[in-house]
């Protein structure tokens, strides 16, 4: 079974742009999934329509076998996001937007209260946890979306750009944290513009690119699609620009 | 307890946590507006006016504004809400739940429901403490106002939907909404009026509802009581249906 098999998805909006071609994919159970491609290719077009913050017009989606389009109470439990853009809720602090987010999964009061205390402390927040989200910075806000993705426990982790605009330690702790939980068992969906992170973190990789799926493989499979040596060169030559290879880059004097 | 219900109840806490949260402003502000209604209308102007229809004129406005209480505050609290949740796009950790779109709508509903009911039963008790207001038909005053929070949390789902930025909400409010209601005839008796307005009045929704909780409290009314009950509960049913409909369908909820 996979984790996410998506066959044939078209989403067109109602001004008549259409987001998604026919896209299919699917993601075996454990993966550390990349989903590269330049903006407005079609990524957070499919991560809505996977976690029903997008309808599709037509085609399926099924997560570890349950229809996430008409009946999707079961594959929505198995699915956490971390959106690209802080979404929380102002009123609340982050201790809450935990809970909350535990209840809204279903999750019981006892253990909703032992996974948000688990979980503030791995991410760091635990000193925060009274502190309304309005007033957190953008480096606690990241933290929490994460955490909050993973207080229901999903089979299935969507990371929407989750390290865009974070400093260098904070990435590498995100790194350090996904890492081991794909090593436990949890597939994650990674979409990223760092292409060192997808090469670093991502067992496979596909490109999309104007609504449709390009080329997937592992980061040397696409280096060889495209005939160069590296995944950055394979995007490049993906986007038509190739010219802004490093190879052209002449390194500075030291 | 289910999961479905575990969902439902922290939905619905979601939105009395924000209601709850801002007080001042969504508890105490209305309170303070209908006292200040009560010692403006009632004791200051009401000094100078007769009986109306056998009761002070200050029992005659209460029920009104009791009515008007829980209806401004559910409609104003489920369009802010919301509109909030949408501008924020915090709904979205709600809407990429399992939680189902009759979920969603209900807990929504009923947040507005039960400020405006809050309101509404302090209006209620501070009024009876400072004067004398009966209660003439219990079975008629508890589904009116039940019928008419319920009406109003509805169409501030509704105008909460449709709406893109604050301004839309505080147009419904402002320009629909109060003289909908300050015209239905809270602070007086339409029967008063010269032609046309008499006649206006009568079309006017909320005079029916003013109606049914001026009945209920004081055992007067204007209005035929079984067709403005059944007038709600059709109002409330179709508009219940039309959200559940926009709901289901992600109307400016899901791209």
């Amino acid at each position: 079974m996979y984790a996410l098999a998506i066959n044939e998805l078209v989403k067109r909006y109602p001004t008549g742009t259409e987001a998604l071609k026919g896209v299919s994919l699917e993601i075996e159970e454990g993966e550390f999934y990349g989903l590269l491609g330049p903006n407005g290719a079609g990524k957070s077009t499919l991560i809505h329509c996977t976690t029903g913050l997008a309808q599709p017009t037509s085609g399926s989606i099924e997560i570890f076998g349950h229809d996430a389009v008409h009946h999707y109470g079961d594959a929505r439990l198995a699915v956490g996001l971390a959106p690209q853009e802080p979404n929380l809720d102002w009123f609340l602090t982050i201790e809450e937007s935990l809970d909350f987010h535990g209840g809204y999964f279903g999750m019981p009061r006892k253990d909703r209260k032992e996974r948000a205390t688990e979980l503030l402390d791995a991410f760091s927040l635990t000193d925060k946890r009274h502190e309304k989200t309005r007033f957190l910075s953008g480096g606690m806000k990241r933290r929490l979306i994460l955490a909050r993705a993973l207080m229901h426990r999903p089979k299935l982790l969507i990371l929407d750009e989750p390290t865009a605009g974070v400093d260098v330690e904070l990435r590498l702790e995100l790194w350090h944290y996904v890492q081991r939980i794909n090593q436990e068992g949890t597939t994650i969906l990674l979409t990223t513009h760092y292409l060192e992170e997808a090469e670093q973190l991502c067992t496979k990789i596909a490109f999309i690119n104007g609504g449709e799926i390009v080329a997937t493989g592992t980061s040397a499979d696409l280096a060889r699609e495209y005939n160069v040596t590296s995944l950055e060169d394979a995007y490049l030559a993906l986007v038509g620009r190739g010219e802004l290879s490093r190879a052209h880059v002449p390194v500075a004097d030291a | 307890m289910t999961g479905a219900q575990i969902r439902f109840l922290t939905l619905l806490r979601r939105e009395t946590t924000r209601f709850f949260k801002i007080k001042r402003q969504t508890l105490g502000a209305p309170l303070l507006e209908t006292f200040l209604y009560i010692s403006v209308f009632g004791a200051a102007l009401g000094s100078r006016i007769d009986q109306l229809h056998g009761v002070d004129y200050v029992v005659f406005i209460i029920p009104g504004l009791i009515m008007m209480a829980w209806a401004t505050n559910a409609f104003s609290n489920n369009s802010s809400s919301l509109l909030q949740q949408k501008f924020q796009r915090s709904i979205d950790d709600q809407l990429s739940s399992p939680a189902s779109p009759l979920e969603l709508l209900l807990a929504l509903s009923l947040g507005g429901f039960l400020r405006g009911g809050i309101v509404a039963v302090l209006t209620f008790v501070a009024a009876r403490i400072l004067i004398d207001v009966p209660i003439e038909h219990i079975e008629v005053l508890l589904p009116g106002l039940f019928l008419v929070g319920f009406f109003f949390a509805q169409l501030g789902v509704l105008v909460g939907l449709r709406a893109e930025q604050f301004d839309d909400v505080s147009f419904y409010q402002t320009f629909i909404l109060q003289p909908l209601i300050f015209l239905g005839g809270v602070f007086y008796s339409a029967t008063l009026l010269p032609e046309p307005f008499e006649t206006l009045t009568q079309f006017n929704p909320v005079y029916y509802m003013i109606g049914l909780v001026r009945y209920g409290f004081i055992g007067y009314s204007e209005t035929n009581i079984a067709l403005s009950l059944v007038f709600l509960v059709v109002a409330c049913t179709a508009l219940f249906a039309l959200n559940l409909r926009l709901f289901g369908r992600g109307y400016r909820l899901r791209a």
